[in-house]
């Protein structure tokens, strides 16, 4: 229990810290400018354990947003696209269970839930919260298709980044087992 | 009564997601008042500290880039001294302090972050209030306008950027006196418009904008160049400037003090208020 405590709150550290000093910082020139934003820290709200408690998710979804838009100087921004993650996460994974439902023991992480699951399950909540997040920054400014256009090419980036990353931090077959 | 609190019970989850997401929004819309102060100086000495780390990393790699623009500064400076002029002429000119009084005084600052991407891109600063430096000063670097000082903490401060929707640079040409107003639209970190500026006058692809004295940024700071001259409507010009400050590669700054602020200030308002009654 300590343990799944310590590793959720070091991949909490390491995703804020790759998304503020990484990620935040990738400047693409010219006309695509702004349309390929990668929001990484999101995985830590996904790869959360699959039993944990509605409420608890919640705010810790709001604090993973909003230690972001401290860094950004963006107050509430990323918080409130967290929440709605975090509000439809339940939900969602309810709806892609298996018949019998999930084990109090299994990883949402590509290993642990099955490829095809996996992106299905990411791809829809990254989709979600960029949409939202796009909203919120544009509102007036941006026109519609535009927007779009940008949530779903910065969905790319993001998908690609976290599907790398999961290949990355797989474990052996023999250490899962 | 009791169906009230099997209501909460009920629908928690959704009733504390309300909350958090109204307090979310709250936090959002205030963003550019004085509310966010609060929110900004609890984070931003930490948060500061931290991209301070950062930009000594990222600092020097691009020291090339940077010794080379100082030096670049330091040789037009140095050609504007006075003792690289010749005297031509043979009279004997007093100098008399009361010609010039200075107005304007630079705070140097460094860049220890910096985005482009965003709709509303902002700049952050290691130096602060202690510096002197105070919201609505200008910022410029040595190649043309930066920004305008938007929140400050005792160490940090943090720069509206010129690549930012609600940014509007009072601009004129340097070859006559039409003056509009720049802004950025989003897009290419290098291009942003000029507006205003009427159909008849005389435009050419790579006039150079500079700042007026309309604004809050001194006379005559760089803004860029026309990059694409067209029509838009009748009477106005729809003209694309490119900006002559690189935004991706910022890394020393100005902060400008206006000595006279406060008198232009007290007599503006004087005016206006005048007006009213």
């Amino acid at each position: 229990m300590l343990s799944e405590i310590f590793i959720q709150f070091f991949r909490y550290l390491v995703l804020l810290f790759v998304q503020v000093l990484v990620l935040d910082q990738i400047e693409i020139s010219g006309p695509v400018n702004g349309y390929f934003n990668a929001y990484l820290y999101i995985l830590f709200i996904f790869m959360l354990p699959v039993n944990i408690n509605r409420l608890f998710l919640l705010f810790l979804s709001f604090i993973t947003g909003l230690s972001i838009d401290m860094f950004t100087g963006t107050a509430g921004m990323h918080a409130s696209a967290c929440l709605v993650v975090g509000f439809v996460r339940p939900g969602f994974l309810n709806l892609l269970a298996p018949r019998e439902g999930y084990e109090s023991t299994l990883r949402l992480s590509m290993q642990g839930m099955g490829a095809s699951t996996f992106l299905v399950y990411t791809s829809v909540m990254t989709l979600l919260h960029h949409f939202v997040l796009y909203l919120l920054e544009a509102f007036t400014f941006l026109n519609f298709f535009d927007l779009l256009l940008r949530v779903i090419s910065s969905s790319i980036f993001t998908m690609l980044l976290i599907v790398f990353s999961q290949i990355l931090t797989q474990r052996s077959r023999e250490l899962d087992a | 009564m009791r169906n009230f609190f099997l209501i909460i019970r009920k629908y928690n989850v959704f009733i504390v997601f309300l909350l958090l997401q109204v307090f979310s929004i709250y936090l959002l819309v205030n963003n550019n008042s004085y509310q966010r102060e609060a929110f900004v100086s609890t984070s931003n000495e930490v948060v500061g500290r931290i991209y301070v780390a950062y930009s000594e990393v990222s600092d020097y790699l691009k020291l090339g880039v940077t010794n080379r623009l100082l030096a670049e500064e330091n040789a037009r400076l140095r050609s504007g001294d006075s003792t690289s002029f010749y005297r031509m002429s043979i009279l004997k000119t007093a100098v008399n302090d009361t010609v010039y009084k200075q107005q304007y005084e630079y705070i140097t600052a460094r860049v220890i972050n910096n985005s482009v991407s965003k709709v509303n891109n902002y700049i952050t600063l290691n130096a602060g209030s202690l510096k002197g430096i105070k919201p609505d000063m200008p910022v410029i670097s040595s190649t043309g306008v930066v920004g305008v000082v938007k929140d400050v903490s005792p160490h940090f401060s943090t720069v509206m950027s010129v690549l930012n929707s609600n940014t509007r640079i009072s601009a004129k040409f340097t070859k006559n006196n039409y003056f509009g107003s720049a802004m950025w639209l989003g897009g290419s970190p290098q291009l942003g418009v000029l507006n205003d500026i009427p159909s008849h006058a005389p435009v050419n692809k790579g006039d150079t904008v500079v700042t007026t004295s309309y604004s809050k940024y001194p006379a005559g700071i760089m803004v860029g160049m026309v990059y694409e001259v067209g029509q838009k409507g009748v009477s106005f010009k729809d003209l694309k400037i490119k900006f002559s400050t690189d935004f991706q590669n910022l890394s020393y700054v100005y902060v400008v003090r206006d000595l006279m602020k406060a008198e232009r200030d007290s007599l503006e308002a004087k005016t206006v208020a005048a007006d009213v009654k």
